[in-house]
């Protein structure tokens, strides 16, 4: 499959609030698909809960733009599912995850600025 | 639901190939788990809510991304051969664009549909029939009929129209009274013509065209209860007729005095023609039977002596003989589709050979068939999809030259692309064309080759089942080109022997113009005269004239003829003759010999003894050109005694541009002894003849302002006219024989030049251990012909069943000899040797030791 060269990371953004939840996930360690799903919906309370056509669209998609590879680890074999796929975060995902944090405090902060935020209940 | 994974796998499939195959196993596995830990029948069904929607989302989302991914590698791989691409492209561009062209013109003449009613009620009566020439005998014949609804009957002519806006010379219609009412399409303001207005001394009403009462009056609804004047008769405009309707023949005006034809004074032939309505569900073959017997009943006498009269559906009367044509040149461009696609089919199977240890790398890892079927389709919708935008240029050029070439009767029938059916007609041809040529062929390679058979072969270089397709497509290829040859030397042998015709008269160095007396204050017998004698001697008093005369029927410009039976002194009587009038100078200005006799001078003259000239065919029916002379035309339009001597014999001419006209007998008629309000002055000049143009309208506009002088052209552009449709044809079916060859000839050569490239390591072999580089590429050239000789045999027979259907169609076409045939065969199988013998030439660089050492 082609993969892009590292692009600027700005290029990237600002992503999808599902590729970010999954770029976060990924940076706490590899996951696969239905992991990374279920685990999305738990965060989000259910808000983001794709079904596997646009998991793997979105996954299909990271991989292109080399923001996650597919892992050759995998776990121990009685805790494995050949069938499941694992995918790691790669450098480039790790800075376009930070970048787009970054993006999101500085809206935050001017948020604050423009309206004042009330205190989180 | 028993096996949920087995429909989930069913809805998989509707995903593209590659993301298919490279998360077909998660999603399953995905699917499953949710399923799973859906637990509760509600919730599963929840599961399969929610499923559905993430497949409806996210297909057509890959698909399209796949779709761009597929595109922009089609792009990349392309454009690394731009040469044989851009040839490919532009070939299929020619050919979709010509052939969208061609339908244009067979939609705007055969599916269109006509401003009219039920137009395939419509009939036209064939020549000759003649309905009751009396309104009150007409209208009862018409409505009593047990066939027709109804029936309306007109005659067409040029007219002055004069009026507060200006003046101009129109195409009017005189009908009867219930015309509109006939063909079903009523004025969009004021009225059509009322029962009885086709009486004597009631016709003086006008409907006028839409586009005549835009230009004329602007438009202005005040244009309705106005007058206005046709060759000087005066008319009160009624109503305004639909936009699109000009029927009969781009009329401008039409007024119910076909039964009144003194009312409006005019000139030249006249010539009824009728047409009628159908009773609905009344086949043509019913009706016709029915028309054969109304016209016995009508008049017994005309019935035999007239023969056969067609009911002629009135589109088909409409589509004239450009129907025809049409077809053929249908014919030709769909036989240059068939070659580009070939072409296209070649391009696409190098592209699979080519990847061929690609894909079966592929096939043994798994990949699926309808991988390479959707990387194929996309390729191939990209070469016919841009060929098909680029036809549509080509298309529209082609309209244009056809509307040039063959302007059709009504500008309802105008020729456009920007027509559903012709836009729907391009885009059905370019996605057969992609599907037929390019997906088809690799479809059957990857259904026929199982995956390790793909493996194997790609190795040995042999792959028979491609080689097999490639031999057809150079069959195919061959055989059509083979057909359009045959078919371009046949229509070109035809206009050839057209452009050699001795029309019996020379075009070159002739002006000639129309003058109309009709209507105007000079149209008296005794005026007459006297304004073409003034007319002439200031054309004669030009500088550089030769000689000036003048004729009431000019050849190439004349359609319908006066005639008569005429009765000569002699036992001998000829049948129809044609009567012209003639003004002397004329036989001189037009170099037509006199062939015994004298030509007519300035004594034949009123008074002096009445003198008539004939033809050679008029001659050679009263016994030949000696025995013709100094006999006497014993009557003329019916009246005896006129007294009239045969004093010359001049040479046959033909009227129209074409070899196979039949030569018509002509009696003709001294001006000065028969007054006629309309003539054409002819005048043979020397040097530039364009050059006279001005100077001669203005020598004769001049000597009455208030006379009409019209249609001034020189006599070569109107033989230029008379064969621009058999030129256009003959050019067009050329062009795309010469065309097909150039791409046959590519075929042939790049199937030669793929081969060389295929077998490059046995012809290595064969050179290693002795054979000389021209000896392979004898071998070579006798491998790459029997394909040629099938497509050569195919197509002979081809030829000869195009020769049988282009005289049934033209009948001018020649026929197809065994001559014909060979020359054809002989210029292609020759063509495809050179094209394999220049494609082998790199095998004459061959190192052999580099080719074994790369293995």
């Amino acid at each position: 499959m082609p993969r892009k060269e590292e692009s600027p990371v700005q290029e990237f953004l600002p992503l999808p609030p599902a590729v970010f939840h999954m770029l976060l996930l990924l940076s706490e360690g590899e996951r696969h698909g239905y992991a990374l799903k279920r685990e999305m919906s738990k965060q989000t309370n259910g808000k983001l809960n794709p079904g596997p056509g646009v998991l793997y669209g979105s996954i299909n998609k990271m991989l292109e733009q080399g923001l996650i590879v597919e892992s050759e680890e995998r776990p121990a074999s009685h805790l494995d599912d050949e069938r499941r796929r694992y995918y790691r975060i790669t450098p480039l995902g790790r800075r376009v995850a930070q970048a787009e944090a970054v993006r999101m405090r500085q809206l935050v902060e001017m948020a604050e600025t423009n309206l004042g935020l009330p205190e989180p209940a | 639901m028993n096996d949920p994974l087995k429909l989930y796998r069913f809805f998989l499939k509707l995903y593209p190939a590659r993301f298919r195959e490279e998360f077909g196993t998660p999603l399953e596995q995905q699917f499953l788990d949710e399923y799973r830990d859906a637990g509760g029948s509600l919730a599963r069904f929840a599961v399969w809510l929610r499923t559905l929607r993430d497949l409806a989302v996210s297909i057509p989302v890959e698909m399209m991304r796949e779709v761009r991914q597929d595109l922009s590698y089609s792009i990349r791989i392309y454009s690394r051969k731009p040469g044989v691409t851009f040839l490919a492209v532009a070939a299929m561009a020619l050919a979709i664009g010509a052939t969208t062209g061609v339908f244009s013109v067979v939609n705007a003449l055969l599916l269109r549909s006509l401003p009219f009613r039920s137009t395939e009620r419509l009939v036209q009566f064939g020549n000759p029939f003649n309905p009751p020439d009396s309104p009150a005998s007409f209208h009862a014949w018409r409505s009593h009929s047990d066939y027709l609804e109804d029936a309306g009957v007109y005659n067409q002519s040029e007219m002055n129209l004069a009026g507060a806006a200006g003046s101009a010379r129109i195409k009017v219609a005189e009908t009867s009274s219930n015309f509109f009412g006939v063909l079903g399409s009523e004025p969009v303001i004021g009225r059509s013509f009322l029962p009885g207005e086709d009486g004597k001394g009631k016709s003086g009403v006008a409907v006028i065209g839409y586009g005549l009462w835009q230009q004329f009056f602007g438009g202005d609804p005040r244009a309705l209860g106005s007058t206005i004047h046709l060759n000087s008769s005066p008319l009160t405009i009624v109503g305004i007729a639909p936009p699109g309707l000009d029927y009969p023949a781009k009329t401008a005006l039409w007024t119910p005095s076909v039964f009144d034809l003194e009312r409006i004074p005019k000139s030249g032939v006249i010539w009824r023609e009728s047409f009628g309505r159908l009773k609905p569900a009344l086949s043509l073959a019913r009706a016709q039977s029915m028309f054969d017997a109304d016209r016995l009943h009508l008049s017994p006498a005309s019935f035999k002596e007239d023969g056969d009269v067609r009911l002629i559906p009135l589109r088909e009367q409409l589509a004239g003989p450009v129907r025809r044509s049409s077809l053929v040149l249908f014919g030709a461009v769909s036989f240059v589709l068939l070659i580009a696609c070939a072409n296209v089919a070649n391009l696409l199977l190098t592209r699979v050979t080519e990847r061929r240890k690609e894909l079966a790398l592929r096939a043994s890892l798994g990949a699926s068939r309808g991988r390479l079927v959707q990387q194929l389709v996309t390729e191939s919708v990209l070469l016919t999809g841009s060929s098909a935008a680029a036809g549509m240029l080509v298309a529209k050029w082609a309209v244009r030259l056809a509307t040039a070439a063959q302007p059709t009767q009504s500008t309802a029938q105008n020729y456009t692309i920007l027509d559903w059916r012709v836009l729907a007609f391009a885009a059905g041809l370019a996605a057969i064309t992609g599907l037929a040529f390019g997906v088809l062929p690799a479809w059957l390679i990857g259904r026929l080759q199982p995956a390790e058979d793909l493996l194997r072969t790609c190795y040995d270089g042999s792959n028979s089942r491609v080689r097999r397709l490639r031999s057809a497509l150079v069959t195919l290829q061959i055989a059509s080109t083979l057909v359009l040859l045959g078919g371009s030397i046949v229509l070109g042998r035809s206009f050839l022997k057209l452009l050699g015709t001795d029309l019996g008269y020379r075009t070159d160095h002739v002006i000639t113009m129309n003058v109309s007396l009709a209507g105007t204050h000079l149209d008296k017998p005794e005026l007459r005269n006297q304004y073409y004698h003034e007319a002439l001697d200031r054309l004669r008093k030009v500088p550089g004239v030769e000689a000036a005369g003048a004729i009431d029927s000019l050849p190439l410009a004349t359609n319908a003829f006066m005639g008569m039976d005429a009765d000569l002194d002699s036992s001998y009587k000829p049948a129809f003759s044609c009567i012209m009038w003639v003004a002397p100078g004329y036989f001189d200005a037009m170099r037509t010999s006199v062939a015994a006799g004298r030509d007519f001078t300035a004594r034949d003259r009123q008074g002096a003894a009445r003198v008539a000239i004939v033809n050679e065919e008029f001659a050679r029916k009263a016994g030949g050109n000696q025995a013709a002379l100094g006999q006497t035309v014993k009557s003329l339009f019916g009246k005896p005694g006129t007294g009239m001597t045969i004093v010359g014999v001049v040479h046959t001419v033909h009227y129209h541009a074409d070899p196979d006209d039949k030569p018509l007998p002509i009696l003709f008629l001294p001006l000065d002894q028969n007054p006629h309000p309309f003539m054409t002055l002819v005048a043979r000049v020397h040097g530039t003849t364009e050059a006279y143009l001005p100077v001669m309208r203005a020598a004769v506009q001049s000597l009455d302002p208030q006379v009409p002088v019209f249609d001034i052209q020189t006599l070569d552009q109107r033989l230029e006219q008379a064969l621009a449709r058999p030129r256009f044809y003959t050019t067009a079916v050329v062009f795309f024989g010469a065309f097909g060859l150039l791409l046959a000839a590519i075929g042939v050569y790049g199937v030669a030049s793929f081969s060389v490239i295929q077998r490059t390591h046995e012809l290595g072999v064969r050179i290693a251990v002795g054979a000389t580089a021209q000896r392979v590429r004898w071998m070579l050239l006798r491998q790459s012909l029997p394909p040629v000789a099938a497509g050569v045999a195919v197509g002979v027979l081809g030829t000869f069943a195009l020769g049988q259907f282009l005289q049934h169609l033209l009948d001018s076409a020649q026929r197809v000899d065994g001559l014909t045939s060979a020359i054809a065969g002989g210029i292609l199988a020759t063509i495809a040797a050179v094209a394999v013998w220049s494609a082998t030439q790199r095998i004459v660089r061959l190192d052999p030791m580099q080719v074994l050492r790369s293995e």
